[in-house]
């Protein structure tokens, strides 16, 4: 799966579980999704529940950071570097 | 405990008794015991009671000798037998034995400048026939409502806005700064409502009414002189005023029982009520099935030390939805929690074991640093002191224990607090827990939206800050916050006094005794909260009082369940209901489609924050007070009207 596929599964996930109630919001693949408001602390953990069920990507603790799970962008490049070439990470 | 209302008009065109008993009928529940009214030319009076102190000779409206001053009254004034001595030594001559004669004759005796000599919980309307003028005034933190509406010149006022409702003057509307208010604070702030023209006196203040035109007026002020070190004799001024306050509010011709939380305030309040009390205690406690919320460890171990008669309120699957309709009803405002629900159903189950005054134990958290947010301030500030520090922001995984430990922790939890704001902004501590509240907003329809672009809560907030508040420190500043915006308005109000005086019971503080609150304003903040040690001098003085296990464990905040409380999975049917688009077109406060979009995430089981769990609160508790108020009210929602057993012509008893 290549990275705009993820960053486009991933953006209609967040937009269907977080931005429900804000159909009209524009979302950018860097708008930074802590401090923009859409996602919160327990908003992160359901995110990384998606990432597992739908590119079976396990997100281990030290991997939840800003860095990694910041923006849409920062998603899909995690979610690549993770499953390598393609292969699942769940070890 | 009672209820009172009034009207006041500009011109002496009399005050119809079927208006006092619309308005009394509306406040039966704070005062089931009796019932009286004045209706003169230019003011009205009605009271409802709940007997407590002078059973026999303490009706209301009373009167001086003369009938000139008339009082109508809603509280305790605990030091009212000092008071009385004093009076009765510059010549004043009793009637009754009640404290309400207290207020009548120190009215005369000292003006306005007897609030300051009463230690108590009160509101109450005092009619001056000498100056045709009413006197209104609300104790210090604000434990006793007071009410008021300006209507062409004519004062309305009553202890609950159903009461200025009922008496057909005022109209019932909303006032979306208000609500919005309520979305951001978890309460409107005084004197605003949710209600479009309707007020309430602030804490510390009166008012006086005359030509038409009211007055408020400041009669105390918070104020933290802090002192650089606790003094050598900290530990026996704090038992001592823990012992008076406690002795002064067992003061009552009707047994005083006990709230039991199983946290160490409770436990402090019921330990130093058994002692004192001249009758065996009574305590009360609510618990949950859900064992993260449930306390009755703590509760049965205090208990059975304190050897008291111990009733348990449980709370069960689908009773808080049962009860929330009525919940709104009392509370009168959109709420952002159910935490009331299981407050309305311990108060019924203790007037059914025919105790109308339980000391509870509100306050201790503001005084002494208690909550978690005090911390979190404190933490804000340690690591944005150390900005480039990785070790400093991972102490934010300690703060509140009693959420979802997967929540709580990495960057995003961090985050979630520094990036907030910065300490140079005077609502610095609050921040955090204000844009998480005001998350609710999200799912506001578009017209509420444009009504309320201009307005700014926290601006509001902030230019409502005395000047002596820079002068505070950071925490003290927090604990104002906390005390002016969630204790008076929210704790003290839709969770404490009307849920308890839905069923006719009286709480009663030891904690906000304005004595201990001065006390605790001069201690060093280190006195208060000690690295992760929250309210340490309480603990140091609690030691041979409270059992260590209580003592010594975190504190945990009474919750409720909230989503959980309406989803099982599927809606009840009411809260379906009142989130059709259909009903949310109808009041026009929440968008149909985002609300869809909550239901559907609750229904899945999804909806796990307390983001999402406060919006659903709140859709709901709005659609409920709205409902009520701004259609079943205009309807009359009014019990049968009572009878008064007193009734005062002029001034003197009929």
């Amino acid at each position: 799966m290549d990275e705009p596929t993820i960053l486009n599964r991933t953006r209609a996930y967040v937009l269907d579980t977080f931005l429900y109630m804000r159909p009209g919001f524009d979302l950018g693949d860097r708008d930074r999704l802590l401090q923009k408001g859409v996602i919160d602390s327990m908003g992160v953990m359901e995110l990384i529940g998606f990432l597992r069920s739908e590119f079976d990507v396990a997100v281990a603790d030290e991997d939840i950071t800003e860095q990694n799970l910041g923006t849409l962008a920062d998603i899909a490049r995690y979610v690549v570097s993770k499953r390598g070439n393609g292969g699942p990470t769940r070890g | 405990m009672c209820g009172f209302a009034g009207i006041a008009r500009r011109e002496p065109r009399g005050v119809a008794a079927g208006t006092l008993d619309r308005m009394a009928a509306a406040l039966r529940h704070r005062g089931p015991d009796g019932c009286g009214r004045y209706a003169g030319p230019r003011v009205g009076l009605a009271h409802v009671r709940l007997s407590i102190i002078d059973v026999a000779g303490g009706a209301q409206p009373l009167g001086n000798e003369d009938g000139s001053v008339l009082i109508v009254y809603n509280g305790e004034v605990y030091n009212y037998l000092e008071l009385r001595e004093e009076l009765i030594a510059a010549g004043h001559r009793f009637r009754t034995r009640s404290d309400t004669e207290v207020l009548v004759h120190g009215y005369e005796e000292w003006g306005a400048a007897m609030l300051n000599r009463l230690n108590g919980q009160f509101a109450f309307a005092i009619y001056d026939r000498r100056t045709e003028s009413v006197f209104l005034a609300r104790d210090r933190f604000g434990v006793r409502p007071l009410f008021y509406s300006i209507v062409r010149g004519d004062l309305v006022f009553a202890s609950e806005a159903k009461a200025l409702f009922a008496s057909g003057e005022v109209e019932a509307a909303v006032d979306p700064v208000g609500v919005d208010q309520v979305f951001t604070f978890w309460a409107a702030r005084p004197p605003r409502t949710v209600f479009r023209d309707v007020y309430s006196l602030e804490p510390g203040c009166f008012a006086v009414w005359q030509h038409g035109r009211l007055l408020p007026r400041r009669y105390y002020e918070l104020d933290y002189p802090e002192a650089r070190e606790e003094s050598t004799d900290a530990l026996p001024a704090l038992d001592g005023l823990l012992g008076t306050g406690v002795a002064l509010r067992l003061r009552s011709d009707v047994p005083v029982g006990g709230y039991l939380s199983g946290g160490l305030d409770s436990s402090i309040g019921c330990a130093l009520a058994a002692r004192a009390s001249p009758y065996p205690l009574r305590t009360f406690s609510v618990t949950f099935d859900d064992p993260r919320l449930d306390e009755r460890e703590f509760q049965l171990l205090v208990a059975d030390q304190l050897h008291s008669h111990h009733f348990v309120q449980a709370i069960r699957p689908g009773d808080v939805a049962a009860v929330f309709p009525d919940v709104v009803w009392h509370a009168e405002t959109p709420l952002v929690r159910t935490a009331p629900a299981p407050m309305y159903l311990l108060a019924r189950l203790t007037r059914q074991h025919d105790i109308k005054v339980v000391l509870t134990g509100e306050g201790s958290d503001e005084l002494f640093l208690g909550y978690d947010l005090f911390k979190e301030t404190a933490l804000r500030l340690f690591c944005l002191r150390q900005p480039q520090s990785r070790s400093r922001p991972r102490l934010f995984e300690r703060l509140y224990p009693y959420l979802d430990p997967r929540g709580r922790r990495g960057d995003f939890w961090q985050r979630f607090f520094l990036d907030a704001g910065t300490p140079d902004d005077p609502l610095f501590s609050h921040l955090p827990r204000f844009q998480l509240t005001s998350w609710i907003k999200e799912f506001y329809a578009g017209d509420l939206r444009a009504t309320l672009a201009a307005t700014d809560p926290l601006a509001d907030l902030r230019a409502s800050l005395p000047s002596r508040f820079a002068a505070w420190s950071p925490l003290n500043r927090a604990a104002y916050l906390e005390m002016v915006t969630l204790l008076s308005p929210y704790l003290l109000a839709a969770q404490g006094d009307r849920m308890s005086l839905a069923h006719g019971v009286e709480g009663r503080f030891p904690f906000l005794d304005h004595r201990l609150f001065e006390f605790a304003a001069r201690l060093p903040t280190g006195s208060k909260l000690r690295g992760f040690q929250e309210k340490a001098v309480l603990r140091r003085w609690a030691r041979d009082q409270v059992p260590a296990q209580v003592r010594n464990r975190p504190k945990q905040p009474y919750r409720a369940p909230d989503i959980p409380a309406f989803f099982t999975p599927q809606p009840v049917e009411y809260v379906r209901e009142l989130l059709d688009e259909a009903s949310l077109a109808n009041t026009g406060m929440f968008d149909p489609r985002a609300v869809a979009g909550l239901v559907r995430r609750c229904t899945a089981g999804a909806a796990t924050g307390v983001r999402e769990n406060q919006a659903l609160v709140a859709i709901v508790s709005a659609q409920l007070w709205h409902r009520q108020f701004m259609n079943d009210m205009a309807r009359g929602r009014l019990g049968p009207l009572p009878v008064p057993d007193v009734v005062l012509a002029d001034g003197v008893a009929a």
